[in-house]
Parts: structure tokens; C-alpha cells; sequence
């Protein structure tokens, strides 16, 4: 079983009010997580629950774990249809996610995501 | 055949390949060597070459709108005419402004820091003699925001050699700001009828404490997308006064080319088509005030009275910079934001304003591009139609046959039109009508500001001022009885005798 992930969380332009008005945080992850099943498939293939698709841990789990566990309020303000709301700008290890395969980036022991929000313009 | 074909979770290949969002590699496009750190619209640029990138954009943005008349094909010295005011909201585009203009021309002009040619050198003159950074706090227009002077003021103190000065939006409606920052005398007090489409108005006798004048404008508005559009506008003239009284000839603002797409989109769909042009830049000539113009005026002096009579250009140096890019650039230089967590008003939501940003910053997430196509394309068109004049609310130019075009595309009452009196109202400004007995302020107004005080909204909005009953008329901005003063019609319908004008401008005549 593969040790959890140690991962340095950082919220700026404003994101952080949303996240008790921290704006870093230091989270612990599964390196492995479930995968998100479609309806029906897994009994179809007569899979059990312990036998369900297990994939790394990646982004898009970390925004949803994110919204679970640490976001206190608005949840619409960060997330919209599975991902972050648009407006929201993720940097991985100082660098675009969109560099880096967005949410299928898997994630490492010691990583640094940041959370930047560019909603208060102007 | 499958009964479960195509589907993604057992076929590998089911899904379509994502689209990449950047071109060819992860290296830099710049120095073709470094790996990238940031996609901007399809390039990829490593942090190293990202900050040169936006900088040469900053200035290439500004710099050609410097001196009086544009820069021809060989580059000469920045000469403005003036100084410079910074419009400072404390938001992300703002806070990018105001560091980019610290280092292009503070810190780079450090005399401790000479660049080559030694200290005294031509090309290290300092650019702007006076820079002053202005904030306008709107806190006060909604029950429960907080105040953030304090915070902008330690925000902007935090650079050396920047002037700061800090109003309140309800400046807007006080006669002591106005003559303090040399503002032509007029009506100080005007109230208009929002309950009908002439908007008739009436002097006042007394003037409204400031806070009330502005919370009986807010509240008397008929739609939710009129709050935000007044305050932009109230903001802007605040700005732009301030630049006069300060002798700037130029006014910054940090609009971002997302936020720019979003002005632009979202002014249009309210009936500021005709304004697009000064939506990107515009030229904007003060009234003339009581100073004299002598060249103290342009030196920003203290006094309140004297004011410049030069123009202020207004440039928007952002213009070509997303939102992801200033937020990158804060990020990687440690700048702070003054945030404000509370949303303006439960009715926000629901403005033209609030749901054009939400389709912009999807356009931006999904088509990059696009959000440029935008304002590129904005910056191409012309408007058609002649200028008569200058809105008295918004004081950008006016175009003939408003109302005309009002009458022929809409039904404005129920019952038949009775060609005899239902003629279409002539614009003033070109064509003075002196038969009808009120004074209305409809002629005196462009399409969009006719639009914001009139147009009604199919929902009922939320009040912004719950223990406050809506009140029947509306207090006018300071500047649009100082702009109607001027008018001998608009003078006479309102009916004031010699007395009562005398008493309005006593403070300014000179003893006989």
C-alpha cells in the first residue's frame, strides 16, 4: 500500500476567504483513490465494492476533496461542472496545470498546488 | 453489438483526445530553451521570459499615448503634457498597475540606482513629474460592506515616490467636493422624476447630506443592472474630476483585456454602442472651472480652486493582459490584493454586468482567443451619426435622434398615438424646444444613461435598502447641475427667478 501524500495547498486573490481565510494549508491524501464509476458498470462486470477501479490520486480528485473537507462556504464560487470555476487559475509546482494535463495530473509526495482566483478584477 | 458501446469507463479509446491547450511544446516560445511555466492563449513562456513579455505589452500599451500628439514612426522622448492619476481599486488589475507603473518609471529613476549613462543622463529624466494614486471607497453605497481605505492606503504606501488621495463615491452628490476640486459652479441640487420617460426635473431647495443624496439615487433606480452601471459611471466621472483637479493629463486604469471584453459586451447589450470607442480610450475636456489656467494649473498645485483645463486621456495599459497573466504576475511577485468578501447587493447577480463576466470568463477558459477577438474587434468599429454634445450624467459624446430611434423601435403607451402631441422629442442639444413647459432632463442624456434611469425591469428587484421606502424622485450627480446651469431652456422651464440664481452662486460673485 503506498504511503498518503503529503501536498502544500495555497489559496490567493481572494479564494482563501472561502477556505476559513487561510491562505495555506497542509494536506495529507490516499495515493490511491476510487475511480468515479458509471452507473450499472461495475455490477454489470459483476465487480464488488473491494474490487472497484482504483486509479492515483490527480487533480480533479484533489478539488473534490478540496470542496469536501476544507471549503467552509460558496461552493459555487469554486467549483462548476467537476472542475475549478473558470476565473480560477492552478499552478503545480509553480507551474500552469494546463502544462501539466490539468485535472489527470497525478499527483506527487511534497507537491505544491496553488489556487489562484481572478474573479475580483479590476 | 455492445450494449454498453462508447462507454469511456471500459473502452480506453471511447473519448475523443482532449485538445492541448498550448502549441507544439512545453518549451518557452521566447528563449526556446527553458520549460515553460504559463500558457497564454495557445504560447507557453517560462517565468524567466513571462515577466519582460508583460512588461514590453504594459508599455507598448501606454507609451505611444504619452506625449500630446501620437508618436510618429521613430521614437521620441515621453513628454506628457501633464501628471499622471492612478485609478486604484485595490483588485487584481489595479494592483498589476500600479506595480508595473513603480517599476517603469519610480523605480527605474532611482537616483541611487543609475542605469547606463550616469544619473544626469537624458533617457534617465523622470517621465511623470507627480504620480498620484486615487481610491474610491463604495462601501457606503451597501449596508454591511466594509471599509477598505485603510488597507489600500497601507496597499499603495508600501511604493515610494506615489501621491495618494481617497474619496468616497457619495462625492458624487456633495457641493463642498465639488467646489474644493474646482468645479464650475451651477444647480446644486437637482432631482429628477424616474416615474416617467421625460424624467421631469426640479431644483431643490435644500441640499441632501451626501450619503442620502447617493442612497436616494441608488434606491430609486429601476433595475438591478442600473446599480452597477451608475456606480461605474459615478466612479469614473469621481476619477476623472480628480484627474483635472490634480493637473493630470493622463488617467491609468487597470482593466485587464478580460475585464475590457466584459465592459465592452456587457455596455453594448445596455445601449453604449455609440461610446464603444471611448469605452477602450477616450479624451475627456473638463468644463472650464474658475482657474485660470496659467501653468500652475498643471503643476498639480494644492489650491483648490485652480484646475487644469487640458484634457485627460484616459488609457487602459492592461488592455492586452488577461486575467490569468496579472494573476500569475501577482502570484510570482508576492502582491496582495484588497478583496472585498461581501457581493454589492443580493440583486448583483442578476445585472447584465454579473452574467456577461460569467460567459466572458467561460469564453476565456474554453476559447482563449476569443476574449481577445473581442476587443480587437470592438477597437475596429465606428460609430455611425453625428455628435451633438455631451451627456449631462455621463458626459460622453451624444448622438442625434435618440429619442427618434426610441419612439420608432419601441411601444411607449398604451394608448393611440395622437400625431398632434405625440411628436418625437427633438434632441435638445441641437434643436431647443421651447414650447414644452417643463424641464426635462431626456434630451440631455445619451441612449445608454436614458436607458439606466428608465428602463423597466419585468422582476421585481430586491430593494438595497430594505428599511428605506423608494423614493419618488432622484438626486442628479453634482457635475449634471453644473453641466445644465449652462443651458438658457433648460434655465428658464426650471423657472428660477434672478433672485434664486443669484443665492446659487453667491459664493462666487464679486462684490459690487
Amino acid at each position: 500500500m503506498a504511503s498518503p501524500l503529503s501536498l502544500k495547498i495555497e489559496f490567493s486573490g481572494g479564494l482563501e476567504l472561502l477556505f476559513s481565510n487561510q491562505r495555506s494549508h497542509r494536506i495529507s491524501l490516499p495515493a490511491h483513490v476510487p475511480s468515479p464509476s458509471v452507473k450499472g458498470a461495475d455490477a454489470g462486470l459483476g465487480r464488488s465494492e473491494q474490487e472497484q477501479a482504483r486509479r492515483p490520486a490527480d487533480i480533479a480528485y484533489l478539488i473534490f476533496w478540496l470542496r469536501d473537507n476544507l471549503l467552509k462556504e460558496r461552493e459555487a464560487l469554486f467549483v462548476e461542472d467537476g472542475t475549478v470555476r473558470p476565473g480560477i487559475l492552478v499552478l503545480v509546482n509553480d507551474t500552469d496545470w494546463e502544462l501539466e494535463g490539468e485535472g489527470e495530473y497525478v499527483l506527487k509526495d511534497g507537491d505544491e498546488v496553488v489556487f489562484i482566483s481572478t474573479l475580483h478584477g479590476g | 453489438m455492445s450494449e454498453i458501446c462508447g462507454n469511456p469507463a471500459l473502452e480506453a479509446d471511447a473519448l475523443m483526445p482532449r485538445r492541448r491547450k498550448f502549441d507544439k511544446t512545453k518549451a518557452c516560445i521566447k528563449c526556446k530553451v527553458a520549460q515553460g511555466n504559463i500558457v497564454i492563449r495557445h504560447a507557453v513562456y517560462c517565468k524567466a521570459c513571462f515577466f519582460p513579455h508583460i512588461t514590453f505589452k504594459f508599455r507598448r500599451s501606454l507609451e505611444p499615448f504619452v506625449n500630446p500628439k501620437p508618436q510618429g514612426p521613430r521614437r521620441t522622448a515621453l513628454k506628457p503634457a501633464g501628471n499622471l492619476l492612478v485609478g486604484f481599486s485595490g483588485g487584481l488589475g489595479s494592483t498589476i498597475l500600479l506595480d508595473l507603473i513603480h517599476r517603469c518609471y519610480v523605480a527605474s529613476n532611482d537616483p541611487s540606482n543609475p542605469t547606463d549613462g550616469g544619473r544626469d543622463h537624458p533617457r534617465n529624466e523622470k517621465v511623470w513629474r507627480k504620480i498620484t494614486v486615487c481610491y474610491i471607497e463604495i462601501s457606503d453605497a451597501f449596508p454591511g460592506m466594509e471599509d477598505r481605505r485603510a488597507e489600500v492606503e497601507d496597499a499603495v504606501r508600501r511604493y515610494d515616490g506615489l501621491d495618494f488621495v481617497s474619496l468616497r463615491i457619495q462625492d458624487a452628490f456633495d457641493p463642498e467636493w465639488w467646489t474644493r476640486t474646482g468645479g464650475r459652479p451651477g444647480f446644486s441640487v437637482l432631482n429628477a422624476d424616474l416615474t416617467s420617460e421625460e424624467l421631469h426635473v426640479a431644483a431643490a431647495d435644500l441640499a441632501l447630506p451626501p450619503l442620502q443624496a447617493l442612497h436616494s439615487h441608488l434606491a430609486s433606480l429601476p433595475t438591478a443592472t442600473a446599480v452597477p452601471s451608475t456606480l461605474q459611471t459615478l466612479i469614473r466621472l469621481l476619477l476623472l474630476h480628480t484627474a483635472a483637479s490634480t493637473g493630470s493629463s493622463h488617467l491609468v486604469l487597470g482593466t485587464s483585456l478580460t475585464s475590457l471584453a466584459v465592459s465592452l459586451i456587457s455596455g453594448v447589450a445596455q445601449g453604449m454602442g455609440f461610446n464603444v470607442r471611448e469605452e477602450l480610450q477616450e479624451e475627456w475636456t473638463p468644463d472650464e472651472g474658475p482657474g485660470d489656467g496659467t501653468e500652475n494649473d498643471r503643476n498639480g498645485d494644492d489650491d483648490a480652486r485652480v484646475r487644469s483645463r487640458g484634457s485627460v486621456r484616459v488609457i487602459r495599459p492592461l488592455r492586452d493582459i488577461g486575467m490569468k497573466e496579472c494573476a500569475a504576475w501577482a502570484w510570482w511577485t508576492g502582491l496582495k490584493l484588497v478583496v472585498q468578501a461581501k457581493q454589492q447587493s443580493p440583486s448583483s447577480k442578476q445585472a447584465i454586468g454579473a452574467l456577461t463576466k460569467d460567459f466572458i470568463m467561460g469564453l476565456e477558459h474554453d476559447y482563449p482567443s476569443t476574449v481577445s477577438t473581442i476587443v480587437r474587434t470592438c477597437g475596429k468599429v465606428a460609430p455611425k451619426g453625428d455628435v451633438i454634445g455631451k451627456c449631462a450624467m455621463c458626459e460622453r459624446p451624444v448622438p442625434r435622434g435618440i429619442q427618434d430611434w426610441k419612439s420608432r423601435i419601441s411601444i411607449r403607451s398604451r394608448s393611440k398615438p395622437d400625431p398632434d402631441t405625440d411628436a418625437p422629442q427633438e434632441d435638445h442639444l441641437s434643436h431647443p424646444d421651447v414650447s414644452s413647459p417643463d424641464a426635462s432632463l431626456t434630451p440631455y442624456l445619451c441612449y445608454a444613461c436614458h436607458t439606466t434611469l428608465t428602463s423597466k425591469s419585468s422582476r421585481a428587484t430586491p430593494t438595497l435598502y430594505p428599511l428605506q421606502s423608494k423614493p419618488s424622485a432622484t438626486v442628479l450627480p453634482i457635475w449634471a447641475g453644473s453641466r445644465l446651469f449652462d443651458d438658457d431652456v433648460f434655465a428658464k422651464k426650471l423657472k428660477m427667478d434672478e433672485k434664486e440664481m443669484k443665492n446659487s452662486v453667491a459664493d462666487f460673485l464679486l462684490d459690487d
